[in-house]
């Protein structure tokens, strides 16, 4: 008898709270927007099956090792590569493998749109700090205007370990929500006369420019911000994988086989982190609210910028600035934003390789900022 | 907007100097960082082109010497690599053509057999 009742006591029923409820709710929510509407599901479906596995409540530290917080648990010694900021860099490898650089390469005046569009970072942590979080806590939650998970993971893993899970799911919530930020505040910030101007065709870049960039690229930012070398080191040895056309195998692992399985065990063990114990306080409500307020921020710092270069240049190099606001380095959904309106407004426009400069120095310019602040802050 | 301001405890005080200082030169770092790439970038191509000019400019002077400098555009490249493969995807088509004609002679097959046709089928149920 005295078996029947630890069971029924361990077992989720007798342990459910609102909190978990609402959790689940949640992670019902992301894996419907995931499935039925295609919002980011390589990494909706697995924080949001996380979630569901992180609130089946139980009974915490009564020695069967469940909890991601608990010393020994299976989850708990996957969660370590969050932790510890494993995951991040690998999924770095796999993106410098994937990424092609040449837009950029042909048109490296667009990376300064990749350092504008970092604004939100620094606005949002000051947005932070008055409202009483301290400086490593404002640093990791200023990093979400990055719109990089990775990096948003990464700095909050050095800087504020306790807050990786709503961060990152703040980070990755809104980035599957970027066409409904992102656009309004490109349409405030624009006419409809500049969101139809027509760029010149980047030109063509040879390989040796390419097998270069991620080389040079890696000596210059490595140098400013050391901090932000696990992030851009395997960024850029990725890349050169790609471009080297002789490591084509190791590449192809690291693009495909490899982020797979490292996206997989980041998801879940994010989603898995929002316990409803943990996740649901009044901190994690203000980190969503500065995360949105990243996000604009910094999709304005670069449709600002945009056009303020257009000051500077001529007629025949004029910067379509829509395309300011694929600076955030949500690659490649911003870009993917930035075409959709630019159809929107001339439907012979075609800014998507334009977009994709913008959109890849952000991730370069978002893991320089996450160098900067570890370099400050640690 | 009230209530947002509830839900948001605001307290401008705490923004001190040195948070202001942080975002202001991580701001700049950010931004010196991507502008010396451009800067490394934008000078790169006459770099690795320097050669090529000086050869030019030995051949035909100053004229020539400028289509050193003359980048192509992607979608020229695009154009050309179209055409190439669709002029090699030509050719190949050309070769299966010929030997899909080769005659293939085959002594028997059930399509064509007297022992096993329909007809046949009938009178051996009978």
């Amino acid at each position: 008898m005295e078996g029947i009742v630890r069971f029924v006591e361990n077992s989720g029923f007798a342990n459910l709270t609102p909190g978990h409820l609402l959790m689940i709710l949640v992670g019902l929510l992301f894996i419907f927007f995931a499935i039925r509407y295609e919002y980011k599901p390589l990494l909706l479906v697995p924080i949001g099956f996380g979630i569901l596995i992180g609130n089946i409540p139980f009974v915490e530290h009564a020695g069967l090792h469940l909890g991601i917080y608990e010393e020994g648990s299976v989850m708990n010694y996957l969660y370590m590569g969050v932790l510890k900021g494993i995951f991040p860099p690998l999924i770095f490898l796999g993106i410098g493998a994937m990424t092609d650089f040449s837009p950029l390469i042909s048109n490296p005046k667009l990376m300064l749109l990749g350092a504008a569009a970092q604004l939100g970072i620094f606005l949002t942590y000051i947005g932070a700090i008055s409202l009483g979080f301290t400086n490593p806590e404002a640093a990791s939650i200023g990093i979400i205007g990055g719109a990089d998970g990775p990096t948003a993971i990464f700095l909050s893993s050095k800087l504020a370990p306790h807050l990786i899970g709503p961060i990152a799911i703040a980070a990755y919530s809104y980035m599957a929500l970027l066409p409904l930020i992102q656009t309004p505040i490109m349409r405030l910030l624009t006419t409809k006369k500049e969101r139809r101007i027509k760029m010149k065709p980047p030109r063509s870049v040879s390989k040796l420019e390419k097998i270069l960039f991620p080389v040079v690229a890696l000596l210059l930012t490595g140098f400013i911000a050391p901090g932000s070398l696990p992030l851009l080191g395997m960024l850029f040895l990725g890349n050169l994988l790609k471009e080297s056309m002789v490591t084509q195998r190791l590449a192809d692992t690291a693009k495909n086989t490899m982020i797979d399985i490292v996206t997989i065990i980041l998801g879940l063990t994010i989603g898995a982190s929002t316990q409803a114990t943990t996740f649901l306080t009044q901190q994690s409500l203000h980190i969503f609210v500065l995360g949105a307020t990243a996000f604009m921020f910094s999709t304005a710092g670069g449709v600002l910028f945009a056009k303020i270069m257009n000051l500077f240049l001529s007629t025949e190099n004029r910067i379509n600035p829509l395309i300011g606001a694929a600076g955030v380095s949500a690659v490649p959904d911003s870009a993917l934003v930035v075409q959709m309106e630019g159809l929107k407004a001339d439907p012979d426009n075609h800014l998507i390789m334009h977009a994709m400069a913008p959109n890849v120095a952000g991730v370069i310019g978002s893991a320089v900022a996450a160098g900067i602040m570890m370099s400050f802050l640690l | 907007m009230t209530t947002i301001v509830h839900l948001l405890p605001i307290d401008l005080s705490a923004i001190g100097h040195e948070h202001l200082t942080l975002a202001l030169i991580g701001y700049s770092i950010v931004f010196i960082s991507l502008f010396l790439l451009f800067l490394v970038f934008s000078m790169l191509p006459k770099f690795l082109t320097r050669n090529l000019r000086r050869k030019f400019q030995k051949e035909g002077g100053e004229e020539k010497a400028a289509l050193a400098g003359t980048m192509v555009q992607g979608e020229v490249s695009a154009a050309i690599a179209t055409a190439i493969s669709l002029y090699l995807e030509e050719l190949h088509d050309e070769e299966t053509a010929i030997l899909t004609i080769k005659k293939v002679g085959k002594s028997y097959s059930p399509w064509n057999s007297k022992i096993y046709n329909v007809i046949n089928f009938n009178r051996f149920q009978r």
